[in-house]
């Protein structure tokens, strides 16, 4: 039978984090707050009766897709609980164990309490502490002096999580002159991108309230934002009985409520979308008057996809192949079905291939914007608001000034702006081509951790000039840094307003911000205020930056406060296939063409073809896997990857707050018992995995749901917890840093369209 | 008692997020490696036909507390208004004989060796009108408090042995 049960383990240092509750009778506890979930008469009825504060505002620990409404409450000026707020249309009420444990985050020992500079050498991590004037003052001047030697173009910031400070950062580069947002290449846009140049925007949604099939593919539709939307959806779609079938490396809880698992190889989605293609065009299950109407090439694509039948993708996907073309079979055949597709085809060279096949698959098969299916985005009634980008100061030198083009110079500005990649900023450090960035800012984001090629990134910041972290705590990069400015929390500042969907609600000011911290957006006012630039930045005001954004609602900010649980627009009710509108849509880059030449679905996408690259999609390679590089097979057997998210946690940060720290304390492996077995590797084990680029040290958890050619481990792995006892991981060989462990060579670890970096690799695995 | 409070769990509805344990940690002061509320997740099948599932218990108050009935010195009585399993804190001598006896794991000994665990928030909640930390943060309404007759109190508690059983 081979079950295995899962023993929840628990490895805790002696000196744990201690809180009694007293003694005596259980039932006299601290606090007295009854129950959880609030509207705002019962946050506030329930705070009065305990002594405490109930103050609305917005949960700041996941992302991008933040701003669950919470009740934070305060006893004696101290932020002590969360609770959720019933009002707010993203969660109802409800709060995930990230948010629950937000003060823990506040108040950790870790915050980064002054602004300091830097005065040992580089990576030796010594510091002393300026004041904020000073620590501006010493920024304005370094940009100013390499603005006038190197151009303006020689600053680069990168891009964290989307927030809503990305925007502003966007700001700051637009007022001084420079294009380099160094966005990530590993998420979001690289789907963006490649959805909305194929069918003209980006349905990203899945119309599951009113699918019968669901293919959850390389997704993990629970681990960023459980409290929200999405996963109700899902469950409901569930308990609905709707088909779920989950095609992802490992199982994972959304894949114990699925109805199957296709466990395939990381990295081989584009091969698995390409057969089923094959199988799709080869038996005629298309909607053909969708095809004939409103698709581009199909012709071309019937013919391209003979060369990728099932039999082939069985060989790369680890899926045989009569699985592949049941699939197909089915999403085909099923009126309502959908594709929620996720951040796990963003990390491969062939990302834009799979997400052009999968973005073909719907349309072909007639579930684009129809019910069930993948839909274009509704609207609400919600006047749009003014953005702060600034994007008409773009011109065509601007996109020719990119360092590291994200996406080629033809298709600049992308959807969120002119980018580079994030890594490609460290490259041109390195390389010196076209030119080396000369600042980096890095505002809240550890490139250490987060991206690929850590060797590289670290070599890159002992060379750069000039490193700026502006982060909440202590970073894995603090120790290059010239300049490290404090962060408040979102809990600690008045500012901005927040709008998810259809609601718009005011920020309120949980506690007054601790140390010397200042928010991300006074940081970057102040900083444009000493660069000159102030006409930019409202004089340094955010009150005025609110009041400017909200004119087309008629209010100003301290208007929208006066409705503590923020204002829900009413939603204009959905329609279905928006072809003729959404296929005509310009896109963002400086020749305002349309995403689609034709107004049809860019099969054959022929303004991929005049900027050199495929029309068609096609499969490549990871950098290092059984098919591609076999050779290696016989050292490295087995093949690595990461999962981007968790339950508890959030990206590289969070390993530092207690409450999430107890429940997975330690970066797991997880490992097939049938691969664990020849190994001598049980459960709890200290493991060595290596692979051609370096190795890290982590615990070994038998997992029976995954695919035993796989092992994966969580990204993100450096910091340790105070509270706890736990140190810090080294960020390089013998860490447990999996961003240490690819390859980041040029010609192989990039996907040329998109660079989207690969997250895939093979390893061997010893006890360590 | 005919009717009595106890916890019901929607296994397919759980997502494993861990909010309920931690809220009941943040809600209740909880001492760090003490659990009262405890995520897990239950692997069944062998691969590729792997199924998992995942089960959320604190202490399931029993209709006929297993707990009570072992412990030696009588700590632990079912209150006859709500049907809660409470413990005396001061008469417990910390011998762990109920850790034997519990099918939940709902026993936890913390620093001053006395047992611990769930008490329905009975000092917090009315549970007439409201409901725990737990059920209030969930995402998607698995887990629910509720008055219960002592069938259907005995079919939640074989549920979530059936569970945890894989």
């Amino acid at each position: 039978m081979g079950t295995c049960k899962k023993e929840h383990q628990w490895f805790l240092d002696r000196r744990t984090f201690l809180k009694t509750t007293g003694a005596g009778v259980v039932g006299v506890a601290l606090g007295s707050l009854p129950f959880e979930s609030f509207t705002m008469k019962e946050a506030k009825a329930a705070a009065a009766k305990a002594g405490e504060k109930a103050v609305p505002t917005f949960c700041a620990m996941c992302g991008p897709a933040a701003n669950c409404g919470v009740y934070a409450f305060v006893r004696d000026g101290r932020f002590t609980k969360v609770a959720g707020m019933k009002e707010s249309p993203a969660n109802l009420g409800a709060v995930c164990p990230k948010g629950q444990a937000a003060p823990q985050w506040v108040y950790s020992p870790d915050r980064l309490k002054y602004p300091m500079r830097r005065v040992g050498a580089k990576g030796e991590g010594r510091f002393q502490q300026i004041a904020w004037g000073d620590a501006i003052g010493l920024i304005a001047d370094t940009l100013k002096k390499q603005k006038e030697k190197y151009g303006p173009e020689s600053l680069g910031i990168l891009s964290p999580a989307r927030r809503t400070y990305s925007e502003y950062l966007y700001r700051f580069l637009m007022s001084h002159g420079s294009p380099n947002y160094g966005h990530s290449g590993i998420c979001a846009m690289q789907m963006g991108f490649t959805f909305t140049y194929t069918v003209g925007d980006w349905p990203r949604t899945v119309d599951y309230g009113n699918s019968d099939l669901i293919l959850v593919w390389g997704k993990q539709p629970i681990y960023s934002g459980p409290a929200q939307d999405g996963v109700r959806a899902y469950v409901d779609a569930k308990a609905r009985g709707a088909k779920l079938i989950a095609i992802k490396p490992s199982v994972e809880p959304d894949v114990g409520l699925a109805d199957e698992w296709v466990p395939i190889r990381p990295g081989t989605d584009a091969a698995l979308a390409l057969a089923m293609l094959n199988v799709v065009v080869n038996e005629n299950l298309i909607d053909k008057s969708f095809v004939e109407q409103w698709c581009y090439g199909y012709d071309q694509l019937k013919e391209h996809v003979q060369k990728y039948p099932p039999s082939w993708a069985e060989k790369i996907t680890g899926v045989p192949a009569d699985r592949i073309a049941g699939i197909a079979r089915l999403f085909a055949t099923t009126k309502r079905a959908g594709i929620d597709l996720g951040n796990g085809v963003e990390h491969v060279p062939s990302s834009n291939d799979a997400i052009r096949a999968v973005a073909i698959l719907i349309s072909i098969t007639g579930h684009l914007d129809r019910p069930g299916g993948n839909v274009f985005g509704a609207a609400s009634k919600m006047p749009r608001l003014k953005s702060v980008h600034l994007r008409e100061r773009y011109t065509q030198e601007w996109v020719e000034k990119l360092v590291y083009p994200e996406f080629p110079r033809a298709f600049q500005p992308a959807l969120e702006g002119t980018s580079s990649a994030y890594y490609g900023l460290f490259d041109s450090v390195l390389t010196g081509k076209p030119y080396p960035v000369r600042t980096i800012i890095a505002p809240g984001t550890q490139a250490l951790a987060s991206t690929r090629g850590s060797k590289r990134v670290m070599e890159a910041l002992k060379k750069l000039d000039f490193y700026v972290v502006a982060d909440v705590a202590r970073t894995a990069d603090m120790p290059y840094a010239d300049v490290v400015i404090p962060l408040a929390t979102p809990y600690e500042i008045d500012h901005p307003f927040e709008v998810r969907g259809n609601w718009i609600m005011a920020r309120n000011k949980v506690i007054e911000p601790l140390y010397s911290s200042k928010s991300m957006f006074e940081f970057l006012c102040d900083l444009g205020v000493e660069m000159g630039y102030g006409s930019d930045f409202w004089g340094g005001s955010m009150k005025a930056s609110q009041n400017d954004q909200l004119a087309p609602l008629g209010m100003t900010i301290d208007e929208l406060r006066n409705h503590p649980t923020g204002i829900i627009y009413e939603m204009l009710p959905r329609k279905y296939e928006n072809y003729e509108a959404t296929f005509k849509r310009k896109s963002p880059r400086m020749s305002g063409a349309p995403f689609l030449p034709q107004g049809k679905v860019a099969i054959y996408n022929t303004s991929f073809k005049e900027a050199g690259y495929n029309p068609l999609p096609e499969w490549k390679e990871p950098p290092e896997s059984i098919t591609g590089t076999p050779e290696l097979t016989k050292r490295y057997p087995l093949i690595l990857s990461d999962y981007h998210t968790s339950n508890v946690y959030t990206a590289s940060w969070q390993r530092n707050v207690p409450y999430l720290r107890e429940i997975h304390p330690y970066p797991t492996l997880h490992i097939h018992p049938d691969a664990a077995g020849p190994r001598g590797i049980n459960s709890g084990d200290w493991v060595r995995v290596e692979s051609p680029h370096g190795w890290m040290k982590v615990k070994a958890e038998l997992y029976p749901g995954i695919r035993p050619d796989t092992v994966m481990v969580l990204h993100g792995w450096w910091q340790g917890c105070k509270e706890l006892g736990f140190e810090d991981f080294p960020l390089l060989d013998g860490g447990a840093n999996v961003n240490n462990m690819y390859s980041v060579e040029a010609a192989k670890a990039f996907d040329p369209v998109v660079t989207a970096m690969s997250s895939q690799t093979l390893v061997q695995v010893s006890k360590a | 008692m005919s009717t009595q409070y106890g916890f019901s769990f929607a296994k397919d509805r759980c997502v494993q997020c861990y909010g309920c344990e931690v809220a009941c940690k943040s809600w209740r002061d909880g001492e760090g490696g003490v659990r009262w509320r405890r995520v897990s997740n239950i692997w069944y099948g062998r691969y590729p036909q792997v199924r998992s599932a995942s089960v959320s218990v604190s202490c399931m108050h029993c209709v006929d507390p297993q707990c009570a009935k072992t412990c030696p010195v009588k700590a632990i009585t079912k209150r006859e208004e709500d049907g809660i399993v409470a413990v005396d804190r001061d008469k417990c001598i910390g011998c762990k004989t109920c850790v034997k006896s519990c099918p939940f794991g709902a026993p936890q000994f913390g620093a001053d060796g006395k047992m611990q665990k769930c008490d329905l928030c009975l000092s917090q909640t009315d549970l007439s009108k409201e409901s725990p930390p737990c059920a209030e943060t969930c995402p998607t309404k698995a887990l629910a408090v509720s008055k219960m007759d002592a069938k259907e109190k005995v079919s939640t508690e074989r549920d979530i042995k059936r569970l945890l059983a894989g």
